[in-house]
C-alpha cells in the first residue's frame, strides 16, 4: 500500500462547524416541543442546615404551575460512583448554598421561577465549614455526620471531614534528605476554577404514553446520564433514552449529572415534556468546580541537578459531595512526580468535605494543581543550582521504558524531544519580540507537563452502504473537541476513503454502541482504537469478498484511495459498490464491523511502589510536553500579561492537526485564566462571584496574542490509532507554573498561590 | 395569547418585515428564540457579558439579551441566520469554519456577527483591531487565535 | 413581571417626567445595558419602562458657540468616543468613553444612563467630574443645572428626585488647552475599573495652568479635591507635590473590598496611577508644546 493518506493527518474542517457558523446547530436549550413545561429549581439559601419543613401552599397558587417536587416525592436513594452520598433533591439536610431543594414545572419560565421563589423552607441553621482550614480544624462540624453509613466502593479510612486518604511510596525519601545538595520546600495554593463552558446546563425530558422518556441534555456521556437517571429515580435503563444534542463545551463540567434527573422527575410527575435551563449564576452555584487545593511539597537534588527525593502532601477541597473526588485526588497524586525520574518519593493525599459547591472533574483532573507545585519547585531548584531550567528538566526527563510513579511502564515518550523543541524556539524567538513597554518588566518561564490518555470501555460499529459509502456509529458525544470529525477520519483512513464517504450517526442510547465518557483525553485514543479495529474487521470482509469476485488471493489485493480494491500490479479491480451489492443481496449478507474493548494497558506495579486506596488500578498511556511563556509585569500595578506561549506536545500522531492546535490553544488560554484571573470566592458559605461580571475569564484581549503549537510526532503510540494519543487536557497542565516561573523571572517574586492577581503580584514585588 | 399591555411592533428581521406582539419586559433575545424560533443567537449569560446573543441592530452589533424587544419597533435586526447569503455561509462564516475557529460553536453566532460588522467598517483590519472587535466575546474553547485567523482570512478573501 | 407592567415610548420630555413623577417604581430606559441586566438578574422589577428613544435630538452632541460641548443624555458611548469636537481638557470625556466595556456595549449604553446609574467604578462619573461638566436636569417641577461634582451622592445614587431626568451634560471649554490622560486599571478587558484616574493637565512656560485629577473606584462617588488641586497652579509640576496630593486624596477615600480588588490594593493603586496619569499627560503637553513652537 502506498503511504499517502486519504483522511488522517489532514486538517479537515470540523464536520459540524458549518451548521454552527450558520446558527442552525441545535443545542439542548434550542429544542422546544409542543406542550412543553419549564422547570425551575429552588437552591438552598444556606450553607448548612436541617430542613424542618417545606410549605408549598403559596407556590401552588401561582397561575400556570403544574408540578412541584421535593425529596419526599422521589425514591429515597443515595447515589455516587465512589461514595453514595448524593441525592437528587435535598433530603433532611442541605450542605451548600445552591443545593437543589425543590423543583417546579409550570407553563412559563416566569411562573416556574416565581413559584420556586415562593416555596417556604423552614431551616434550622447548622454550623458550616467553608474552607480547608475550617474543615480540618479540631472539633470542626461534620459536613456528613453519617458518612460511615454510606455505601463506598472501597473501605478507605475517614477522619472527620476527610473522607478519602491515599498514599504512594517509592524508595525511601526519609533516608536520603541528608544526601541532597539542595532542598526546596513550600506550600502551594490553587483556587476553585469554574468550567465556564459557554452553554449553561440544560435538559429537556419528554415522556411518552408507553412510559419511556427521552432526554436531550448538556452531557459528556449519554450512557453515564442514562445510568444516573436510572439510579437516582429507580427507572430501568430500557425506559430511558438519552440523545446528544450539540454541546456547548464541557471541560469536565458536564461529566456528571446536572439537571437531568430533576427534569425527568418533573416530566414524570406532570406527564408533560419539561425543559430546565439554568441561568449562568445557577450554573455556577449549583454544579461543580475544579478542586481548590493546598499542596505541601519538598524536593531534593544533587549539585548536578539529579533529583533525589520528593515528599508531597495534598489536600483537595471536595465541596459538599464526593462526586469524582477520589479519582481526581488519586490522579493528582500520581502526577506529583511529573514526567521526571526521582527514585525516592512519598505522596499523601486527602479529599475533604466542605459546605461548598462540589468539586469534580475539570480538564487536567487534579494534575494542574500537582504540576503547579512540582514545576514551581523545579524552577526554584534551578535558581538555587544556578542551572538553566530546561537543562534541569532535560536531565531528569523520563524516557520510553521508564516507569511512571506507581510503576506503570511508559512505552512511548517524547519528553526530551519536547524540551528540545521548546528550547530551540525560545532561543530563537524570545529576543525577537518587541521590548516590554516602559514601566513593565519581562520574564520567561517554562514548565514540563504530562498527562494520560485512556481509561475505561468503548465500542464502535461500522457498516458498508449499498453505494460503497460507510456508516459509522459510536457512543461518543462531541462536546466541541472534534470527535465528530476525528473518528470518521480514522474510519476513512482505514478504508482509504475520503472523509465525505463516512456518515457518522448522532449519539442515542437506543442505538449507539456503548462509550463511557468524553473525558480523560481518551476519545481519540480509545474510541479511535475501537473505530479503527471495527473498520479493520469490515475491511477484512471487503477484501475477502473482493478476492472471491476477482478470483485471486486476498494477499494479492490492495485498497486504492476512493473505494476500490485492486489486484496488485494488474488492472483488475472491483469497487466497494459492487462488493456491497453482491453481499447485500446474494452472498454473505451486509458487510459490518464492530469492536469493543476496555483500556487494557499496563497496571501499577506493587513491586515498585507501595500504594494504598487508589481510586483505580490503571489509567492509560502517557503523553508528555513542555510549555514556555513570555510575560510582561507592570511594576506599577502588578498586572501580568502573557505575550506569547509555545506549547510542545508528544502527540504520537495528529489525526487532524488543525483540530489539535485548536485544542491546545483553547487549553492554554484556560490555563492563563487559571494562572492570573479565575477564582471562585466564598464568603460565609456563599459564592460571592457567580457571574461573568465578577468571575472573569480571559477574552480575546486578555489572551496571549500568539500561541505557537509544536506537535512532536516522534514517538507514535503502538496501541493508538495511527500512533495517536490524546491531547484534550495536557496543554492546560503546565501553563500556570510556567507563568509563575516567568513572573519570578521578571520580578524576583515567587508566587505560590494562584491566581496571580495583579494585587498578589504587586504585594509580592513590594515585599521583596 | 396576547394580553392588554402587550406591544405590537414591526421590525425588519433578516431582511423580511415582521409584525409581532411582545411583552413589556421581553428581551429581543427571548423574542428571537421563543417567538421566531431563531435559536442561532445564544443565551450564555443574559447579562451582556458573554457576547453569544449579539445581533446587528440598525447595522451595529448589540446585545439582544439587554435589548427590550419593544424598542426594536421600526428597526432593522440581523441575526446569525441572516448572515447567510443565498442559503450559503457568508465569507466570514465560511472563514470561521475553514480556519478552525469553530469548536463547540456556542460563541460562534455572536463572533460571526461582531466580525461581519468589523469587516464592513474596516475591510483590512490588523490582528489588534480584530481582537478589539472580539472584546466582550467569550470563547472557552478556541483560545481565540483561530478566530482571529478567520477574520484575517475573510478580509483577504473579500479583498481579492 | 406584574400584570400592570407597561412599556411606553413618549415623544416629549414633559411626558416622560409626568409619567415618572406619578410612579416611583417607573424607570426610564436608555441603552438598557445596566437596567435590563438588573431586570434579568431579578434585582429590579419596574412597573413601567419609559423608553427615551423617541425623544427628538436627545442623542445629539453639539459644539456650542462658547466652545462648550453639549452631549445629549441619549448619546451612545461610541458616538461620544468618536466625536472630534472636544478640545483641551474636554477630551477627557472621549478618552473615558472609548474605555467603557466592549464595542457592543458602547453601541448601546448612553451617557445619561451611565451617570444616572452612578456606579462609582464606571468611567463617565469620574470623567465628567474631571471635565467640570454640568448636568442639565428636567423635572415636572422645572429645569435645574447641577455641577458634576454635586450630581453624585452615594453608591448608585444621584441628586435626581423622583420625576426628574438628566437631559444633557455640558462640557465647558478649556482655554488652557490642557492635555488629558484617562488611566483605567481593570482586572480583565472590558471590566469596570478597580481604580481609574482622570487627569487634565495644562502647562505653559513650565508652570501648571490647569490641574484636575479625579479618582474613581475608591469611594461611593468620584473623589476630587479642588483645594489640593489649587496648590499646583502657577508652579512647576513636582513629584513631591504629587505624592502629597495623593496622600491628601487618600483621606477622602472610602474604598471597599470586592472582586475587583481589596480596599488596601485600591489605596495602593491610587497614588501609582495618579502619577502615571500625570506623567503621560505631561508627556503629551511637551509634545503639543513643541508642536506649537516648531
Ligand atoms: C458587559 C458590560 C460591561 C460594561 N462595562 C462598563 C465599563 O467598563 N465602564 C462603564 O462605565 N460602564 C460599563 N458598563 C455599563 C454601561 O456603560 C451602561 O451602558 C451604562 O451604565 C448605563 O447606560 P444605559 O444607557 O444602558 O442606561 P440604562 O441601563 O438604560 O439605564 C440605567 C439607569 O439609569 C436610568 N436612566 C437612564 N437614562 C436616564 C436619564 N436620561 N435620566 C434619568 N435616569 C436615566 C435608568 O432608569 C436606569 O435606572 C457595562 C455594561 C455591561 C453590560
Ligand atoms: S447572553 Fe447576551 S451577552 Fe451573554
Ligand atoms: S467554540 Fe466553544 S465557546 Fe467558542
Amino acid at each position: 500500500m502506498t503511504q499517502e493518506f486519504s483522511a488522517v493527518g489532514l486538517s479537515s474542517a470540523r464536520r459540524d462547524s458549518s451548521e454552527k457558523a450558520g446558527g442552525a446547530a441545535k443545542f439542548a436549550d434550542d429544542y422546544s416541543v409542543p406542550g412543553m413545561l419549564y422547570g425551575a429549581i429552588l437552591g438552598s439559601p444556606i450553607a448548612s442546615g436541617r430542613i424542618k419543613s417545606i410549605d408549598l401552599t403559596e407556590a401552588k397558587t401561582v397561575p400556570g404551575v403544574v408540578s412541584i417536587l421535593t425529596a419526599d416525592d422521589l425514591p429515597d436513594r443515595r447515589v455516587g460512583s465512589f461514595i453514595k452520598d448524593e441525592v437528587t433533591l435535598a433530603r433532611g439536610y442541605v450542605r451548600f448554598v445552591g443545593e437543589p431543594v425543590a423543583a417546579v414545572a409550570a407553563e412559563t419560565k416566569e411562573a416556574a421561577d416565581l413559584a420556586a421563589q415562593l416555596i417556604i423552607v423552614d431551616f434550622e441553621d447548622l454550623p458550616s465549614v467553608c474552607s480547608l482550614d475550617e474543615a480540618l480544624a479540631e472539633d470542626a462540624p461534620l459536613v456528613h455526620p453519617g458518612q460511615d453509613d454510606y455505601v463506598r466502593t472501597s473501605e478507605t479510612p475517614t477522619n472527620g471531614n476527610i473522607f478519602w486518604s491515599a498514599s504512594i511510596l517509592e524508595g525511601n525519601p526519609d533516608a536520603v534528605w541528608d544526601s541532597c545538595d539542595v532542598i526546596v520546600e513550600d506550600t502551594y495554593e490553587t483556587p476553585g476554577q469554574y468550567h465556564a463552558y459557554m452553554e449553561p446546563c440544560s435538559a429537556l425530558a419528554e415522556p411518552d404514553l408507553a412510559g419511556r422518556i427521552t432526554v436531550r441534555s448538556t452531557a459528556q456521556s449519554i450512557f453515564y446520564i442514562q445510568g444516573r437517571i436510572s439510579d437516582e429515580l429507580d427507572i430501568p435503563m430500557s425506559n430511558i433514552r438519552c440523545v446528544a444534542p450539540k454541546i456547548g463545551g464541557g471541560f469536565g463540567g458536564k461529566n456528571g449529572v446536572s439537571v437531568q434527573p430533576i427534569a425527568v422527575a418533573l416530566a414524570r410527575a406532570s406527564g408533560r415534556p419539561v425543559k430546565i435551563t439554568l441561568s449562568r449564576s445557577q450554573d455556577m452555584e449549583m454544579l461543580r468546580s475544579r478542586h481548590p487545593t493546598r499542596i505541601r511539597m519538598r524536593t531534593g537534588a544533587k549539585k548536578d541537578g539529579t533529583l533525589v527525593a520528593r515528599e508531597a502532601e495534598l489536600w483537595f477541597d471536595a465541596g459538599a459531595y464526593t462526586d469524582e473526588s477520589p479519582a481526581v485526588l488519586s490522579f493528582g497524586m500520581l502526577c506529583s512526580r511529573g514526567p521526571y525520574n526521582c527514585p525516592n518519593i512519598s505522596v499523601k493525599g486527602h479529599a475533604v468535605y466542605t459546605n461548598k459547591l462540589k468539586a469534580g472533574s475539570f480538564r487536567g483532573f487534579g494534575n494542574p494543581q500537582a504540576t503547579f507545585a512540582s514545576e514551581s519547585q523545579l524552577d526554584a531548584l534551578a535558581v538555587k543550582l544556578n542551572m538553566d531550567p530546561i537543562e534541569l528538566r532535560r536531565k531528569n526527563a523520563m524516557k520510553a521504558g521508564d516507569h511512571w510513579l506507581g510503576g506503570q511502564t511508559v512505552d512511548s515518550c517524547a519528553m526530551t524531544q519536547c524540551l528540545d523543541a521548546l528550547d530551540e524556539r525560545l532561543k530563537e524567538e524570545v529576543s525577537a519580540l518587541p521590548p516590554a513597554e516602559e514601566g513593565w518588566q519581562r520574564g520567561v518561564g517554562v514548565s514540563g507537563l504530562s498527562h494520560i490518555s485512556g481509561l475505561m470501555g468503548t465500542s464502535a460499529f461500522v457498516n458498508l452502504r449499498a453505494d460503497g459509502t460507510v456508516a459509522l456509529q459510536t457512543g461518543v458525544v462531541d462536546i466541541g473537541q472534534g470527535s465528530d470529525t476525528v473518528l470518521p477520519q480514522i474510519c476513512a483512513e482505514t478504508l482509504r476513503l475520503p472523509l465525505e464517504s463516512i456518515a457518522y450517526a448522532a449519539q442515542d442510547t437506543d442505538s449507539s454502541p456503548y462509550n463511557w465518557k468524553t473525558a480523560a483525553s481518551r476519545i481519540t485514543y480509545t474510541a479511535g482504537r475501537a473505530v479503527m479495529q471495527a473498520t479493520v474487521e469490515m475491511r477484512e470482509r471487503i477484501l475477502r469478498d473482493a478476492a472471491d469476485m476477482l478470483e485471486c488471493s486476498k494477499d494479492d489485493l490492495e485498497l486504492d484511495i476512493g473505494g476500490t480494491v485492486r489486484v496488485v500490479g494488474a488492472d483488475r479491480k472491483v469497487s466497494f459498490r459492487e462488493i456491497a451489492a453482491r453481499a447485500f443481496n446474494r452472498v454473505g449478507g451486509p458487510i459490518v464491523g464492530q469492536h469493543a474493548f476496555a483500556f487494557d494497558g499496563p497496571r501499577f506495579d506493587p513491586k515498585r511502589a507501595a500504594m494504598s486506596n487508589f481510586a483505580f488500578d490503571n489509567l492509560g498511556v502517557y503523553v508528555f510536553g513542555a510549555v514556555g511563556v513570555v510575560v510582561d509585569v507592570d511594576t506599577v500595578t502588578g498586572k501580568t500579561i502573557v505575550q506569547k506561549v509555545w506549547s510542545a506536545h508528544d502527540i504520537g500522531r495528529a489525526i487532524n492537526p488543525q483540530s489539535v492546535e485548536g485544542q491546545v490553544q483553547g487549553a492554554v488560554v484556560q490555563g492563563v485564566g487559571y494562572a492570573l484571573l479565575e477564582e471562585l470566592v466564598w464568603e460565609n458559605g456563599r459564592l460571592t462571584n457567580p457571574s461573568f461580571m465578577d468571575y472573569k475569564i480571559p477574552d480575546g484581549m486578555d489572551a496571549p496574542s500568539e500561541i505557537t503549537v509544536m506537535l512532536i510526532e516522534e514517538a507514535p503510540e503502538a496501541t493508538g490509532p495511527f500512533g495517536a494519543k490524546g491531547i484534550g487536557e495536557a496543554p492546560i497542565v503546565g501553563v500556570a507554573p510556567a507563568i509563575a516561573n516567568a513572573v519570578f523571572n521578571a520580578t524576583g517574586a515567587r508566587l505560590t498561590r494562584i491566581p496571580m492577581t495583579s494585587e498578589r503580584v504587586l504585594n509580592g514585588i513590594l515585599s521583596l | 395569547m396576547t394580553e392588554s399591555n402587550d406591544i405590537p411592533i414591526r421590525l425588519t428581521l433578516n431582511k423580511s418585515l415582521k409584525s409581532v406582539f411582545c411583552k413589556p419586559t421581553e428581551t429581543l433575545l427571548s423574542l428571537l428564540r421563543d417567538g421566531f424560533g431563531l435559536t442561532g443567537s445564544k443565551r450564555g449569560c443574559n447579562q451582556g457579558l458573554c457576547g453569544a446573543c449579539t445581533v446587528l441592530i440598525d447595522g451595529k452589533p448589540m446585545r439582544s439579551c439587554l435589548t427590550i424587544a419593544a424598542t426594536c419597533n421600526g428597526r432593522d435586526v440581523v441575526t446569525v441566520e441572516g448572515l447567510l447569503e443565498n442559503g450559503k455561509l457568508s465569507t466570514m462564516q465560511q472563514a470561521l469554519v475553514d480556519s478552525g475557529g469553530v469548536q463547540c460553536g456556542f460563541c460562534t453566532p455572536g463572533v460571526a456577527i461582531a466580525l461581519t460588522s468589523l469587516l464592513r467598517e474596516d475591510p483590512k483590519p490588523d490582528r489588534t483591531k480584530i481582537r478589539e472587535a472580539l472584546s466582550g466575546h467569550l470563547c472557552r474553547c478556541s483560545g481565540y487565535i483561530k478566530i482571529v485567523d478567520a477574520a484575517e482570512a475573510a478580509a483577504e478573501k473579500a479583498g481579492s | 413581571m406584574g400584570p400592570g407592567m407597561t412599556f411606553s415610548e413618549p415623544e416629549t420630555l414633559d411626558e416622560v417626567c409626568s409619567l415618572l413623577s406619578k410612579d416611583p417604581e417607573a424607570r426610564c430606559l436608555a441603552g438598557g445595558a445596566s437596567l435590563v441586566a438588573m431586570m434579568n438578574a431579578g434585582l429590579l422589577a419596574p412597573t413601567q419602562l419609559i423608553s427615551l428613544r423617541k425623544i427628538p435630538d436627545l442623542g445629539a452632541i453639539t459644539s456650542m458657540p462658547d466652545g462648550s460641548v453639549k452631549i445629549g443624555a441619549m448619546a451612545r458611548h461610541n458616538d461620544v468616543a468618536a466625536f472630534s469636537g472636544f478640545l483641551g481638557a474636554q477630551r477627557i470625556i472621549s478618552a473615558a468613553a472609548c474605555r467603557i466595556g466592549h464595542p457592543a456595549i458602547r453601541n448601546m449604553g448612553t451617557i445619561g444612563g451611565s451617570i444616572c446609574h452612578a456606579d462609582p467604578s464606571a468611567d463617565y462619573p469620574t470623567a465628567i467630574t474631571a471635565a467640570d461638566a454640568v448636568v442639565s436636569i428636567l423635572g415636572s417641577e422645572g429645569a435645574r443645572q447641577v455641577a458634576a461634582r454635586d450630581f453624585f451622592v452615594d453608591w448608585l445614587e444621584t441628586t435626581l428626585e423622583q420625576g426628574e431626568i438628566a437631559v444633557s451634560v455640558t462640557i465647558p471649554p478649556d482655554p488652557s488647552n490642557a492635555s488629558v490622560h484617562y488611566e483605567k486599571f481593570t482586572r480583565a478587558d472590558g471590566d469596570f475599573a478597580t481604580v481609574s484616574v482622570a487627569a487634565c493637565l495644562g502647562m505653559s512656560d513650565g508652570v501648571v495652568q490647569t490641574f484636575r485629577v479625579v479618582v474613581g473606584g475608591v469611594a461611593e462617588k468620584p473623589v476630587r479635591s479642588p483645594e489640593d488641586e489649587a496648590v499646583f497652579i502657577g508652579r512647576p509640576l513636582k513629584d513631591s507635590d504629587i505624592v502629597e496630593f495623593s496622600a491628601a486624596l487618600e483621606a477622602l477615600c472610602n474604598p471597599i473590598d470586592d472582586m475587583r480588588g481589596s480596599a488596601d490594593y485600591r489605596l495602593k493603586l491610587m497614588p501609582r496611577l495618579i502619577s502615571r496619569a500625570l506623567k503621560r499627560a505631561q508627556a503629551d503637553q511637551l509634545v503639543s508644546d513643541s508642536g506649537e513652537t516648531a
